[in-house]
C-alpha cells in the first residue's frame, strides 16, 4: 500500500501521462491552432481582421455563462436541453416589462435572471422529485418554456432596448474587450472558484463520480443537483439578456440551438458526459473553439446550415476521443506511443479512422449535392 | 451464546452488544433473533455462506438498515439509529466492499467527503483544500503507515490497496471511532496487498479499535481474528475463539453439519 509496496508497480511516468490532466485544455487548443493555421492559409485577410476577431469573441461571450453552468450539470451526470427556451422566455418577459410596462432596464434584467433561476428550479424539481430522467425532463420543459414564450410574444419581434441592455449585449466599455466578453469571463472565473473551493463544487464532482457513495457519506444529492439546474437556468437567462442586447431585438423563437452548442463546447472541453470529470477552463476553450469554427465556416462562405453539421460532428468526435482516453486509462497502457501497440487498440484506431472517413465522405457528398440543386418537378 | 461470550477472557462490557436482532424484507426473514458481541481491541470475524445474513447484520450495526426487532447497545447504553450518519456520530463506521470512493476526487478530497474542512473568507465558508490535504497525509501516515506518491491525482489512479487505505483513513479520521466494520476487505486484492491489509487490520486493533470483518476467506479470518461469529441462514450458529478452533470446525458450522459453539 505504501510506496515501497510493489505489488503492482506504477508504470513509469511518460510525457504522455504528464500531459494527461491537461488534455481537456490541450485538445481544444490544438484544434483552435489547426483552425488558425487553416484560416491563415485559406482566408487570412478576412479571418484575421480585428473586426472579425471581435465578432468571434462576441459570439463566444454569449455561450460562456451557459457553458460554465452546463459544466456543473454535466459533471453531475445531468443534461439540460431547455436552456434555449429558458433564455428566450426570460428575455421575452424582460422585453415586455421594459417595452409594455415601463420597467427600468436593471430591474427588468434582474427579474429575467430570477425567472431563469425559477425555471432551473422547476427543471431540478421535475428531475429529482418527479424522478423524470434529465434528458426527457428538460426536453419536455423546453417545450413548455418555448410554448409560454410563444403565448406571450405571439409572432412579435420586440426591438430597441435601453442602453444598459445593449451595453450588456455588445458594449465596448473595456478598451479592447467587448462588455459581454468581460461578463462571460467573470462568470467563468466565478465558476472555477465555485468548482474548486465550495461544497457545491466538490459535491458536484462526487455526485457525478459515484452517486451512491456520495449519498452514503451524507451528501444531499438531490439538493445539489437542483442547485446545478438553478445555476444553469440563471446563466441561460443571462445569455437571453445578452442576446437581446446583442441583436437589440428578441422574439419567441430566438436561441433555438443554445443547448447543443453549449453541450458541444463543454464536452469538447473535456468535461465527461459520464460524470465526475469537470473542466471549466476546458469549457472556455471549447466555447472559443466552436465560435472560431462557426466563424470560419461563415468566412469561407459556407452555407449557414453547415454549422449544425459541424457542431454535431465535433460532439461525436470529442465524446469518442474522451471515451477512448478513459478506456486507455483503465487498461493501464502508457502514453500515446502505445497507440498502435496492441491489436485491440489498432483496431479501435482503424474504426475511428473509418468513421472519420465516412463522415468526411458524407460532408463531401453533401457539399457537391448542395451545389447542384435542381428545382424539383 | 450469551453466557458463552460472558465467560471468556474479557469480563468488561462489550463495546457493541446486539440482542435479538430480527430483520424481515417483506416476507423474507433475513435475520432471525441474532445476538452479537464485539469487545474493545478485538478483531471479530463474521463468516457464513451467501445469504447467511452477514451483510444485513452489519448494515443494521452501521445504521443503513433498521432492524424489525431487537436492540443495539454501545458501551452498555441502548441506542437507536435512523441513518448511517447516526452510526458515524456514535463511533461506528464501515468500509464497504466497493469502498464508496469517488474515483475522480483526490485521496484527500475523498477522505473529507461529506465533512470538509472550511475556512471563512469574508463570512463565506470556503473549502480549506490545503489543510485537508495536510491532514490526509498525516492520517494516512500516522494511523495506517501509508505514504502515497502523489496526493494530487484522482483516486482511480491508485492501486486497490491504496484505494482501500483511503477508505479506511476516511473512517479512522473521526476521533471518536470505536468500531470499524470491514466488508470483504481482501476480496479485490492480490496476495501481497492482502497481507498488507491484514497487517493494517491488526495494527488498527492494537490501536484499540474494535474491528468487525466480514470475509469469505477462512485463511484470512484465521490469520487476523480473535473470535469468529458464524452465520447460517439468518441465524447465528455459534461464536468461537479463533485460537482454540480449526478451519474445518468453522467450515462445518458454515455448511451446517455442526451447530454447537466450540468455545
Amino acid at each position: 500500500m505504501s510506496e515501497s509496496h510493489s505489488d503492482s508497480p506504477p508504470p513509469p511516468v511518460g510525457i504522455g501521462q504528464k500531459l494527461e490532466p491537461y488534455v481537456s485544455f490541450i485538445g481544444p487548443m490544438a484544434m483552435i491552432l489547426a483552425i488558425l493555421l487553416f484560416m491563415g492559409i485559406a482566408e487570412p485577410a478576412r479571418y484575421f481582421r480585428s473586426s472579425n476577431l471581435n465578432q468571434i469573441l462576441l459570439d463566444a461571450a454569449l455561450y460562456m455563462p451557459m457553458a460554465m453552468a452546463m459544466t456543473f450539470v454535466i459533471t453531475q451526470r445531468g443534461i439540460d436541453l431547455s436552456i434555449g427556451s429558458v433564455a428566450a422566455l426570460s428575455a421575452i418577459v424582460m422585453a415586455f416589462l421594459i417595452k409594455q410596462y415601463g420597467f427600468p432596464a436593471p430591474v427588468a434584467a434582474l427579474i429575467a435572471l430570477a425567472l431563469g433561476a425559477l425555471m432551473g428550479l422547476l427543471n431540478g424539481l421535475v428531475i429529482t422529485r418527479l424522478k423524470v430522467p434529465d434528458l426527457i425532463g428538460t426536453l419536455a420543459m423546453d417545450l413548455v418554456y418555448r410554448g409560454f414564450a410563444l403565448v406571450i410574444a405571439k409572432g412579435l419581434v420586440l426591438a430597441r432596448f435601453p442602453d444598459l441592455i445593449t451595453e450588456i449585449g455588445r458594449g465596448q466599455s473595456f478598451f479592447y474587450l467587448p462588455t459581454p466578453v468581460v461578463i462571460g469571463l467573470i462568470t467563468m472565473a466565478i465558476g472555477y472558484y465555485i468548482l474548486t473551493t465550495t461544497h457545491f463544487g466538490r459535491y458536484t464532482i462526487a455526485i457525478g463520480s459515484n452517486p451512491e457513495a456520495s449519498d452514503m457519506t451524507g451528501i444531499d444529492v438531490d439538493r445539489h443537483r437542483i442547485y446545478a439546474y438553478v445555476l444553469m437556468g440563471t446563466m441561460a437567462a443571462l445569455a437571453g439578456v445578452m442576446l437581446t442586447g446583442k441583436l437589440n431585438a428578441i422574439q419567441a423563437t430566438s436561441a433555438p440551438y443554445f443547448n447543443l452548442h453549449v453541450i458541444a463546447a463543454v464536452v469538447v472541453g473535456g468535461t465527461s458526459l459520464f460524470g465526475g470529470r469537470a473542466s471549466i477552463v476546458g469549457s472556455l476553450a471549447g466555447v472559443l473553439l466552436l465560435s472560431m469554427m462557426i466563424n470560419a465556416l461563415v468566412t469561407l462562405r459556407i452555407e449557414f446550415f453547415w454549422q449544425s453539421v459541424a457542431s454535431g460532428v465535433v460532439i461525436i468526435f470529442s465524446v469518442a476521443l474522451y471515451t477512448w482516453l478513459q478506456k486507455k486509462d483503465r487498461d493501464g497502457s502508457a502514453g500515446i506511443g502505445s497507440l498502435f501497440a496492441s491489436p485491440a487498440q489498432s483496431k479501435t484506431f482503424r474504426l475511428i479512422a473509418m468513421v472519420a472517413g465516412s463522415l468526411l465522405l458524407l460532408l463531401l457528398l453533401g457539399w457537391l449535392l448542395s451545389g447542384n440543386v435542381k428545382p424539383s418537378g | 451464546m450469551t453466557s458463552d461470550s460472558e465467560s471468556t477472557n474479557h469480563s468488561a462490557v462489550p463495546v457493541v452488544r446486539m440482542r435479538g436482532i430480527t430483520k424481515r424484507f417483506g416476507g423474507v426473514l433475513a435475520l432471525d433473533n441474532v445476538d452479537l458481541d464485539a469487545r474493545a481491541g478485538e478483531v471479530l470475524a463474521i463468516v457464513g455462506d451467501n445469504g447467511a445474513g452477514k451483510s444485513t447484520l452489519i448494515k443494521i450495526l452501521t445504521g443503513v438498515y433498521q432492524p424489525t426487532s431487537g436492540s443495539i447497545e454501545l458501551d452498555g447504553q441502548r441506542f437507536e439509529m435512523s441513518s448511517h450518519s447516526d452510526a458515524i456520530a456514535a463511533g461506528i463506521d464501515a468500509v464497504y466492499q466497493n469502498l464508496a470512493i469517488a474515483d475522480h476526487l483526490t485521496p484527500a478530497e475523498n477522505l473529507f467527503l461529506g465533512s470538509e474542512l472550511t475556512r471563512s473568507v469574508l463570512g463565506i465558508k470556503l473549502l480549506d483544500n490545503k489543510r485537508m490535504k495536510d491532514t490526509a497525509v498525516r492520517t494516512l501516515k500516522e494511523r495506517l503507515g501509508v505514504e502515497l506518491k502523489s496526493m494530487d491525482v484522482p483516486t482511480e489512479s491508485l492501486s486497490g490497496g491504496q484505494r482501500q487505505a483511503v477508505a479506511i483513513a476516511r473512517a479512522v479520521r473521526h476521533e471518536n471511532l470505536r468500531v470499524l466494520v470491514m466488508d470483504e476487505p481482501t476480496a479485490a486484492l492480490g496476495p501481497q496487498e492482502t497481507s498488507r491489509t491484514l497487517q493494517l487490520i491488526k495494527s488498527l486493533r492494537d490501536q484499540g479499535l474494535t474491528v468487525i470483518v466480514i470475509s469469505h476467506s477462512l485463511d484470512d479470518v484465521f490469520e487476523i481474528s480473535d473470535r469468529i461469529h458464524v452465520q447460517r441462514r439468518g441465524r447465528c450458529v455459534g461464536v468461537v475463539e479463533t485460537q482454540t478452533t480449526s478451519n474445518e470446525d468453522v467450515l462445518a458450522m458454515i455448511v451446517g453439519s455442526k451447530t454447537t459453539a466450540a468455545a
